[in-house]
């Protein structure tokens, strides 16, 4: 199973966001007291268990004296890293010196995180005589990491995007709270400079720290609800209402697949667990009463401790935790495996989550393999968030493919949504290979790695054919390999016409944008090309033998391309408004153990 | 009518937690109800208790413990 590493992360927030209305209330000494009582319990319950921790030192903390004595108390005891954190800036002297409510870093101008940050880190230094080596807030966008690494060179580590708002992001949000960050890896990973969703590609596009999200989340449940109802966080669990009773046996389930996914990644797992005090008050949290807080933590520290007595498990600091990351990854290229089984649902559903400096890739095995999210990660987007920016509070990273979004294979009228998926044809019949679920395994080809999926059977009217699906992802190159294999026929002699596509658009959110400019373009095997600039006109172009089908996109500096190994005919579609999607394809007829095997290639465009 | 306020436990509407929103509602006291700050829900504790019972049903394994096995 390899190393399965945990970060315990406790943030004295002295003024939580949950309670801070009271505290503007002029509560102030109550929640002060409430909330460093329960950072001592939480803090207690780790030690109890074993477990060091990472103190994020907030800001309203490095004002009082009781919390930078137990840090240090903590450290010097226990091991534990004090650490610091974006999280958590507002109070009494935040607000005087900066006239602003504001409570998230991100949202802010460049030049005020530039002062919050020297202000911040002064203000530890201050209490500690050194400065933090890990840092973190829900989000902190690569132009803000990259001021951080520039002021203070000994960062390597911060909690940089929170995996996974998901695609429920802005109906979940609702205009009530504004952390919209969706697109980011759900594990460690080492930064672009140009934006902190994406992995770099090299060593000179390397931002200096390892990044790492906001909690561990379930892989599966978060790709269509609230990923902040499933994390390692009782208080996740308890918000989606994942419990009975007093039991809540689906946390320690989680934990168990990621401890399992060290397998797919090379020997290595992680989870990380980040609290602060907000959600253990005397009050309760939602319908949990106090009391419940309080047991589904210790449950939950007491199965990590368990863990680590019985040698599964290693607590680490954050700043450990660089090290064994930086250590462990043996070039950036090196990919992200997340291949997740149902705990919940009960469903069986299998998802694969896939990550480089390529591209981020999500497919779903109960659509026959079906890629239902894409974000391209090698167009590098710089888009900086906050005051002044012209993203404003949107800090997700652009899709070309993303189902939940924008439909998927379901659409009620016309057209396709976006998806990568594969259409079979008998006679004039037709048969979608995302209606077909399936399950599969992942296997480590060295340099490659392949989702080998289970056969599914397809049903024609006369002829019922098996067809086996891998898709492989070769490592470093920006391409993922499809091979549709008719595997089985009921009729020795029959030939069934196989047609991979992509149908694809950009966007961040549920809205459709403007496909202007967008050129599609057809190279026939003799050379000859065949182009489009999109006009939302429903036009398309084929021929009989392909080189390649490829779009490019100039919103999301990215461009795509499908081509085939061997001969097949190619085409695309332009869609119009009511479809408001691109096509590529490739076909080829097809008989027993013959494939189509295909390339979905994605790049910077030029 | 009396002024909503907040009932004794900060009870999630659930017709909008469905919908995946987390509203709190305000209780009225006269009438021993709940009422949603969003939606037209109004129900009383059992009838919200009721609810939130309906909407786990959705977590089929919620209670099951799975081998390490399972994982393979």
């Amino acid at each position: 199973m390899g190393k399965f590493v945990l970060n315990v992360i406790h943030r004295p927030e002295l003024l939580p966001e949950y309670i801070d209305r009271s505290a503007q209330a002029g509560q102030h000494e109550e929640v002060v007291g409430e909330s460093l009582d329960i950072f001592r319990l939480q803090q207690e319950m780790a030690h109890r268990h074993g477990l060091k921790t990472t103190i994020q030192m907030t800001y309203a903390s490095l004002f009082n004296r009781e919390c930078i004595g137990i840090a240090k108390e903590h450290h010097e005891k226990f091991g534990d890293e004090i650490s610091l954190t974006f999280l958590g800036i507002q109070c009494k002297e935040f607000r005087e010196k900066y006239q602003t409510k504001e409570l998230a870093i991100w949202l802010f101008s460049l030049e005020d995180k530039k002062r919050i940050t020297d202000d911040l880190f002064a203000l530890f230094f201050k209490a500690f005589g050194f400065h933090p080596t890990s840092t973190g807030c829900y989000y902190m966008d690569a132009e803000h990491v990259r001021y951080i690494k520039e002021r203070f060179p000994m960062v390597k580590i911060a909690v940089a995007t929170c995996f996974e708002e998901g695609p429920r992001v802005f109906h979940n949000c609702n205009n009530s709270w504004y952390t919209l960050l969706d697109g980011g890896p759900w594990t460690a990973w080492v930064p672009s400079k140009e934006n902190i969703h994406c992995i770099a590609r090299d060593a000179s596009d390397d931002i200096g720290i390892v990044a790492i999200p906001h909690l561990s989340r379930d892989l599966l449940a978060s790709v269509d609800s609230p990923g902040l109802w499933f994390g390692t966080h009782p208080q996740n669990i308890l918000r989606g209402m994942v419990y009975e009773g007093d039991q809540m046996p689906y946390q320690l389930n989680m934990i168990d697949q990621y401890r399992a996914m060290g397998a797919q990644n090379r020997g290595l797992g992680y989870n990380m667990v980040f609290v602060g005090p907000g959600w253990m008050g005397k009050g309760g949290r939602w319908e949990a009463s106090h009391a419940l807080c309080v047991k589904v933590y210790e449950d939950m520290l007491s199965y990590y401790g368990g863990l680590k007595k019985s040698g599964e498990l290693v607590d680490e600091t954050m700043s450990e935790f660089a090290d064994t990351f930086r250590a462990h990854q043996k070039g950036y290229d090196e990919p992200l495996v997340g291949l997740w089984k149902d705990i919940l649902f009960g469903s069986g559903q299998q998802v694969m989550w896939y990550a480089d400096p390529f591209f981020r890739v999500l497919v779903d095995l109960k659509q026959g393999g079906a890629i239902i999210d894409l974000r391209p990660y090698v167009a590098q987007l710089n888009r900086p968030v906050g005051v002044g920016t012209k993203q404003m509070q949107n800090a997700c990273y652009p899709y070309l493919v993303q189902s939940h979004y924008r439909a998927g294979i379901f659409t009620h009228y016309a057209g396709e949504g976006a998806i990568k998926s594969c259409k079979v044809r008998y006679g004039k019949e037709e048969v979608e290979l995302a209606n077909c679920r399936t399950h599969g395994k992942v296997v480590d080809e060295g340099n490659a790695r392949t989702l080998v999926l289970d056969p599914v059977t397809v049903e024609f009217s006369g002829l019922t054919v098996g067809i086996q699906t891998t898709i492989r992802f070769p490592q470093g190159t920006g391409e993922i390999w499809f091979t549709r294999k008719l595997v089985s026929a009921s009729l020795p002699q029959a030939r069934v016409e196989v047609d991979d596509y992509i149908t694809s658009c950009h966007g961040t959110n549920e809205y459709s944008e403007d496909l202007t400019g967008v050129t599609l373009s057809l190279t026939g095997a003799d050379g000859k090309v065949e182009s489009l600039d999109y006009a939302y006109r429903c036009r398309e172009a084929a021929v009989e033998s392909v080189r390649e089908a490829a779009a490019v996109v100039p919103q999301v500096q990215s461009r795509l391309s499908l081509r085939p190994e061997g001969t097949a005919a190619g085409y695309y579609r332009e869609g119009y408004m009511f479809a408001p999607n691109l096509t590529l394809g490739l076909k080829k007829t097809i008989g027993l153990n013959e494939e189509l095997t295909s390339c979905l290639k994605v790049a910077k465009a030029k | 009518m009396s002024q909503g306020r907040k009932g004794k436990v900060n009870y999630r509407c659930p017709v909008c937690f469905e919908r995946e929103w987390d509203m709190d509602m305000l209780w009225d006291k006269e009438r021993d109800e709940y009422y949603c700050y969003r939606c037209a829900y109004v129900g009383t504790e059992k009838d919200i208790l009721a609810r939130y019972q309906q909407f786990k049903t959705r977590y089929r394994d919620r209670l099951k413990r799975f081998e390490m096995s399972y994982f393979d």
